[in-house]
């Protein structure tokens, strides 16, 4: 690794306008989760006995779980299939990861009835292994610890270079010998995510009689995998674009490129697995005019969209064109999973439901926490790898004067 | 290399895909019924709507009224199950299509909402995670253990009849459903009474409900459409539906149990259904095994080159 890909702290002023934003945000999610404590659920939400879930499981679990694959996604291709020029995506990707997941693992601590009773999850003469939650839930929890061990070498590189002297000896002591560990905490990085996010849709098999037909199939495990990378490739080329774009973070088009082909493949091959499954299970004819197939339209053509863009040589090389297909393919997945677990979730006559304003709250609030975690973490740690020019001074807004060098490159090859 | 690693990794995905396939294919054995299951018949041509059983269910059951306001009075008059309704008796149709129907947990053979939660707290009696003192092994009454909820709601995700109620303005909130009224067996009583004893089948003035042995109630059952083919409709709902239930219902002649409210499933459990397609790629646990060993030696052997590499040049 050359020295100029070294990840550094991005400093800057920790509160600028924007995080004052999204702490207000969090603020009304925290008074909203507090109440939820001393009042229960039902006054804080409009979830019932027929919609027991609401918005926060398939959107704070689901949607943000899915998203934070991107560590995944960056891991595969780093370590597995051995491309070292992705190494730089690594850092932020997992602090992504941890952060989507803890947002995940603290929502359902909020939407849990009998939260106290979580503390029970470790203890494995307890576990009905043939629910699909617990499979989740156990295996989100030891994901969410590798997640932020792997997060450790940032702040450990940090804490070696730290003026105390106390802070300085551990961080030395300590990064090497977490590097030597890591190959093994990589193994369970990949495996970990790639059995619970199956799971995730496998969640939904015993809910046979409610899901709409054309969603409820035995490939929902192998659906849910597949789209987890899709929305973690995509999450990942959003995710540099934006830090370009705000700290001038390094942006390898070459790299974005192939990702993008790699993420058009898991995008068709969803497709292919979605629209095969249908037709082999005779599910076409299910298809007609009403709201289902309506839904069913917007999500095909949600995949189909950015599975043709990243494939497209010209989109490639065009950042404004791969980010737009970057989220195109994150909303893809969302939509499919928030449709799989709530749109088409049909309980029975005479149950309907609209998300209360707490529950919007909640994950809004919840999501702008993440990316406030991540801002702070940023300017503090070593995560983000800087382009050669120093870094966008600080506090100006981004895309102003003073265009990211790596972005003259790509207009000139483009 | 590089290429049929990436190949490797789709062979991964698509191998999940197939093997998602395969389980659904064989997968688990069904569930039967346990020879001294307990269970109720509820026979929709007895039932004259009087609702003396719901009331009595709330008695036994120590269950709040479910007041509604209306005309200047108050009644407790639920309109669904709920936190405070363990059993409710709807009405469908008019005139001569018109029957009764009673809604109440329906203590499935193989039940979802029992495959479905993290740490045994719904569980048939005797079965569950951790020993409960007081329950029996064999009645397959499904029963609710609360020190071990943690109120994830995935019962009531997972029930094909919308059984378990949640309570949901409570700080310390509890799923609620019926229980067979395990708590009012008398062991001195001879048969299934020593084991359970419904309040609402206690009560019932027209023996619309009947508790006892399923076995029995499943022969009761077909020997009353034997006997009167005319009055009913000729099935016995419960008996393979969703695998089985151990509440068993009769309704009348030219009226679906559809029509009442009860909905048409598979033969098979969901529960049945969701285990083997869940398990099937995981092989008894080897296949996270192998695929973290597979990795581990994959990661370590790319950055050993890496190692080696770097070393190289400073060499040179």
């Amino acid at each position: 690794m050359s020295a100029h890909e070294t990840p550094v702290a991005v400093g800057g002023k920790l509160l600028a306008p924007p995080m004052k934003t999204l702490l207000a945000l969090f603020a009304v999610a925290a008074a909203v989760m507090a109440f939820r404590f001393f009042a229960g659920l039902g006054p804080v939400s409009n979830m019932s006995d027929g919609f027991a879930w609401g918005i926060w499981e398939p959107i704070n679990v689901v949607v943000f779980t899915g998203i934070g694959t991107g560590a995944l996604g960056v891991g595969l291709l780093t370590y597995l299939a051995n491309r070292g020029e992705y190494h730089g995506l690594v850092r932020p990707a997992v602090l992504a990861g941890a952060i989507a997941y803890t947002l995940g693992g603290s929502s359902i601590m909020v939407a849990l009835g009998r939260y106290w009773n979580a503390l029970l999850l470790p203890v494995v003469p307890l576990w009905n292994l043939s629910s699909a939650l617990l499979e989740v839930a156990v295996c989100v929890l030891a994901y969410l610890f590798v997640l932020w061990i792997e997060v450790l070498p940032s702040i450990l590189d940090r804490a070696a270079e730290s003026a105390s002297p106390r802070w300085s000896r551990i961080g030395r002591r300590w990064a090497p010998r977490l590097a030597r560990a890591m190959p093994y905490l990589i193994g369970l990085a990949m495996v970990l995510p790639v059995m619970h996010q199956s799971s995730l849709g496998g969640l939904m098999l015993i809910a046979e009689p409610k899901v709409h037909p054309l969603w409820h199939t035995a490939l929902l495990p192998a659906l849910f995998l597949v789209s987890c990378l899709s929305m973690g490739y995509g999450a990942v080329v959003a995710l540099v674009t934006i830090l370009n774009l705000a700290w001038n973070a390094k942006l390898d088009p070459r790299l974005l490129a192939t990702l993008a082909r790699v993420n058009s493949g898991f995008l068709f091959f969803f497709l292919a697995l979605r629209l095969g499954d249908l037709a082999w299970a005779g599910k076409l004819p299910l298809l007609g005019f009403d709201v289902t197939t309506l839904l069913f339209v917007v999500e095909l053509c949600l995949f189909l969209a950015p599975a043709a863009m990243f494939a497209v040589p010209a989109v490639q090389r065009n950042r404004g064109r791969m980010f737009g297909a970057a989220l195109l393919a994150v909303a893809a997945g969302a939509v499919y999973r928030v449709d799989t677990y709530l749109s088409v979730f049909r309980p029975g006559p005479g149950w309907s439901y609209f998300p209360s304003l707490g529950e919007i709250a909640v994950t809004v609030g919840m999501g702008a926490a993440g990316i406030a975690l991540f801002i702070v973490i940023c300017r503090l740690f070593p995560i983000v790898v800087v382009g050669k020019r120093p870094a966008v001074a600080r506090g100006r807004a981004p895309g102003a004067p003073g265009r990211p060098p790596e972005l003259e490159r790509m207009r000139t090859s483009a | 290399m590089r290429i049929s690693r990436r190949g490797l990794l789709k062979g991964t995905v698509a191998a999940g895909a197939a093997g998602a396939l395969a389980g659904a294919a064989h997968g688990r054995e069904a569930v039967e019924p346990e020879p001294d299951a307990v269970g109720m018949l509820f026979d929709s041509t007895r039932c004259v709507g009087c609702r003396a059983c719901q009331s009595a269910c709330k008695t036994a059951n120590g269950l709040h009224p479910d007041t509604v306001s209306a005309n200047g009075g108050v009644y407790d008059a639920p309109l669904d199950l709920n936190a405070s309704t363990k059993t409710i008796i709807k009405t469908f149709g008019s005139g001569e299509g018109q029957a009764f129907v009673k809604q109440q947990c329906m203590h499935c053979v193989d039940p979802p909402c029992v495959s479905a939660c993290m740490l045994g707290a719904m569980h048939k009696e005797g079965e569950g995670k951790r020993p409960i003192r007081g329950e029996k092994r064999g009645t397959g009454v499904v029963v609710y253990d609360p020190y071990t909820c943690t109120g994830c709601r995935y019962c009531q995700i997972a029930c094909p009849f919308n059984v378990p109620k949640f309570e949901w303005r409570a700080a310390f909130p509890l799923i609620v459903k019926c229980e067979l009224c395990r708590h009012r067996a008398d062991p001195s009583r001879p048969g299934p009474l020593a084991l359970a004893n419904p309040a609402c089948a206690e009560v019932c003035p027209r023996r619309a409900i009947v508790y006892g042995w399923r076995r029995e109630l499943l022969a009761e059952a077909k020997r009353r459409i034997a006997a009167e083919p005319r009055r009913y409709n000729g099935h016995v709902y419960g008996e393979h539906e969703g695998g089985g239930t151990q509440v068993l219902c009769l309704a009348g002649a030219g009226i679906s149990f559809q029509d009442l409210g009860l909905r048409a499933l598979p033969d098979r459990s969901a529960a049945r259904f969701s285990e083997s397609v869940s398990h099937a790629p995981y092989l008894h646990g080897l296949t996270p095994i192998a695929l973290y060993a597979a990795i581990a030696f994959v990661v370590r052997r790319n950055e050993r080159g890496h190692e080696a590499s770097r070393r190289e040049e400073e060499t040179r």
